[in-house]
């Protein structure tokens, strides 16, 4: 498949052209334009499932659950624009073999050859709102799209990072992640609202977004109309 | 009349600084002021007949628009949108096709053009995604934001566009709502706000059609969770 | 210290390397990340404004952070705002400037920070009960939702309050009505701030109050 980034830095979406026969897998909602000869199906992707997880995830999306659109084409060139729902950037990661650990929020979408297994272990309650911060692990060979709430910057860790909770985008499974509050000697505000923040050891790439999505939820939010 | 103009910081944050000359006037979506010379008058008034008909499940907004005059001197006024985006300027003329756009794209329109949301063929879009449009017409110069980034498609054949997705389109184009079966989830999960349905517009023929890279209706589902909770009457 | 802002004007983001034993000083809520030899310390609290006064008056609270080198090599702490937009760096050498609170991103250790009563009739146009003193000799980074714009001003100035972000301390600041009574209010301007005087006023090209309107007129 071909990928064109466009509307870059802020707005940006994925240009897919597909050649026949060829999917690109998509969060539900993701899609913006798309030629009319495109097969499109529905499903709810749980590997090896645990129901407990699956609730938790459904928490994650307020309501939305993580159930994805396939579009497959019926004839070369056919095309699919897909987005976020965040303003923000898009990187188009190209997986050939090893593992990508991906924040949940910040998967778009990907080729068919690339395995989601929403399943792995680290949901860490506490963030925002009562949702968990959860993981999705990629594996596989082919292209990922991750999307950011912000510019992405990244990381080469060799002497150990941290990362505030709300920036981190994804990272190289060869790099372990302990996550805990800020260090004790930040007193008052905490950082990113929850004082949560990922230690990175280890030998790895770190995908990092300039931009906090629960803080600016926060900033905006107390200026909504109350929900009932 | 032509307005003098400039449209900064694009693409994601673009603002319409207009420059008007001695007593020119320009019409703008009501709170797009953001800064203005001080002999600058603003009124208020309301324009397009929209507001009967139109229930909460359009927007709930009654189509108000605001109307900024040079009193005596040039001046500048500069109107930023609400939503982080981008911002296309569009000429109109009685002799060429009419634009229509979705109604939280408007920004602002010169003295010679009407903008209206009671014209024929407008019932379609009324889907209940909460997705109104308007219709311009006339002579002069229009204005439209984006939510995210403007793409510029020459329509020639057949595409489909989620309704979410649209901002503004000559009026060349004929249009159709319509679902893609296995688009949405349909039925399946209860989602706050009417999302997941599949809804497309078709569009065909020949013509210009702008589409936005974000939408408000993801915006809102993400947003839902930080929402102050309504406090219970005592 | 070494600093760069990247990703401008949309998500700039502020990357400083200090040197060993070098510091800076952030909005506590700034930290993006940093290299793991990075500590902090609180360094401004609020001052003497009891929290419950900001709490009421709204989210005026300021929380400053130093984030220093505590190691023998360098180290990277990468600052950020909570919205969207640019960051401007200014060079002070001695003189004064205001912000709304929430455009402060940092400021180098010369660089005096302090709230200052804004007055009761800058609360009531919406601009906030308190505003940000900077003064001093260095540099001082701020910014806001948006891209930031200016103006200078010989005479006056209108603002729609939400824009707003900086000023220079030779100007004053007084609230006005956007139109007339009906207009002002169905017209959704509301209030907006007169600045007179000569200097410059910086604004930034979106506001939350913007933002929350257009997203209040899509909810239920």
């Amino acid at each position: 498949m071909q990928i064109e980034l466009v509307g870059k830095p802020a707005g940006t979406a994925a240009r897919v052209t597909l050649a026949q026969g060829e999917t690109l897998t998509a969060e539900v909602g993701a899609m913006i334009a798309m030629s009319s000869q495109l097969q499109v199906t529905t499903a709810s992707k749980t590997k090896g499932g645990k129901g407990g997880v699956l609730k938790g995830i459904k928490r994650m999306f307020s309501g939305e659950s993580f159930f994805l659109n396939s579009f497959t084409a019926t004839a070369q060139g056919q095309e699919v624009i897909v987005a976020p729902s965040l303003i923000g950037d898009i990187v188009h990661h190209q997986l050939t073999g090893g593992t990508l650990v991906v924040q949940g929020s910040s998967w778009l979408a990907s080729g068919v050859d690339i395995d989601i297994d929403t399943t792995f272990q680290g949901l860490v309650a506490g963030m925002f709102s009562g949702e968990g911060l959860f993981w999705v692990k990629c594996s596989g060979t082919g292209d990922l799209l991750l999307n950011s709430f912000g510019a992405i910057y990244t990381i080469d860790v060799k002497d150990g990072y941290t990362v505030d909770s709300g920036h981190i985008v994804a990272f190289e499974d060869t790099l372990e992640m302990k996550v805990g509050k800020a260090s004790k000697s930040l007193v008052g505000s905490i950082l990113g609202g929850e004082g949560l923040v990922c230690k990175f050891t280890g030998q790895g790439k770190l995908y990092c977004q300039t931009h906090n999505p629960p803080s600016f939820g926060q900033s905006l939010g107390q200026n909504l109309k109350p929900r009932s | 009349m032509t307005l003098n103009f400039e449209i900064e910081q694009r693409p994601d944050f673009a603002i319409l600084v207009a420059k008007l000359s001695k007593d020119q006037k320009i019409q703008a979506e009501p709170s797009a002021m953001a800064s203005m010379d001080p002999h600058i008058k603003m009124k208020t008034g309301m324009k397009g007949g929209l507001l009967k008909s139109v229930g909460r499940a359009l927007g709930g907004e009654s189509f108000f628009v605001n109307t900024f005059t040079a009193e005596g001197a040039p001046g500048e006024v500069v109107f930023a949108p609400g939503p982080m985006g981008d911002m296309q300027h569009y000429h109109i003329e009685e002799s060429g096709p009419s634009l229509c756009l979705q109604r939280g794209s408007y920004v602002a329109n010169t003295e010679g053009v009407e903008v209206t949301g009671k014209w024929d063929g407008v019932k379609g879009f009324f889907s209940g995604e909460g997705m109104v449009l308007l219709k311009a017409t006339g002579s002069g110069d229009i204005f439209f934001n984006t939510f995210g980034a403007l793409i510029d498609l020459d329509v020639t054949g057949d595409y489909y566009v989620d309704t979410g997705y649209i901002v503004a389109f000559e009026d060349t184009l004929s249009y159709q709502i319509t679902t893609v079966p296995g688009l949405g989830i349909g039925q399946k999960l209860k989602t706050f706000f009417l999302g997941g349905e599949g809804l497309v517009c078709k569009f065909s023929g020949q013509g210009k059609l702008w589409i936005q890279t974000r939408c408000v209706k993801p915006f809102i589902n993400w947003v839902h969770p930080f929402r102050p909770h309504k406090k219970s009457s005592s | 210290m070494n600093v760069e802002i990247k990703h401008r004007p949309a998500f700039a983001t502020v990357f400083v390397t200090l040197a060993p034993g070098e510091s800076i000083i952030a909005e506590s809520d700034a930290m993006a990340s940093m290299s793991s030899n990075v500590g902090m310390r609180t360094r401004f609290n609020g001052g003497f404004f009891p929290a419950i006064l900001k709490k009421l008056f709204g989210n005026e609270s300021l929380f400053i952070n130093e984030f220093f080198c505590e190691s023998g090599e360098s180290a990277q702490v990468v600052l950020t705002q909570p919205t969207p937009g640019d960051i401007e760096q200014i060079d002070l050498a001695g003189e004064s400037l205001f912000f709304q609170p929430g455009a402060y991103v940092a400021s180098t250790p010369g660089v005096k920070v302090s709230m200052a009563w804004a007055g009761l009739a800058s609360w009531f146009g919406g601009e906030g009960l308190f505003r940000l003193r900077v003064h001093g000799k260095g540099s001082v980074w701020f910014g806001g939702y948006g891209g930031v714009y200016q103006r200078p001003i010989k005479g006056e100035y209108i603002v729609d309050t939400g824009h707003l972000i900086a000023y220079d301390p030779s100007l004053t600041l007084s609230i006005g009505l956007s139109g007339g009574l009906f207009s002002s209010f169905f017209g959704g301007e509301g209030f907006i701030s007169r600045v007179k005087g000569e200097g410059k006023v910086y604004m930034q090209s979106r506001s939350m109050d913007g933002l929350a309107s257009w997203t209040n007129g899509h909810l239920y």
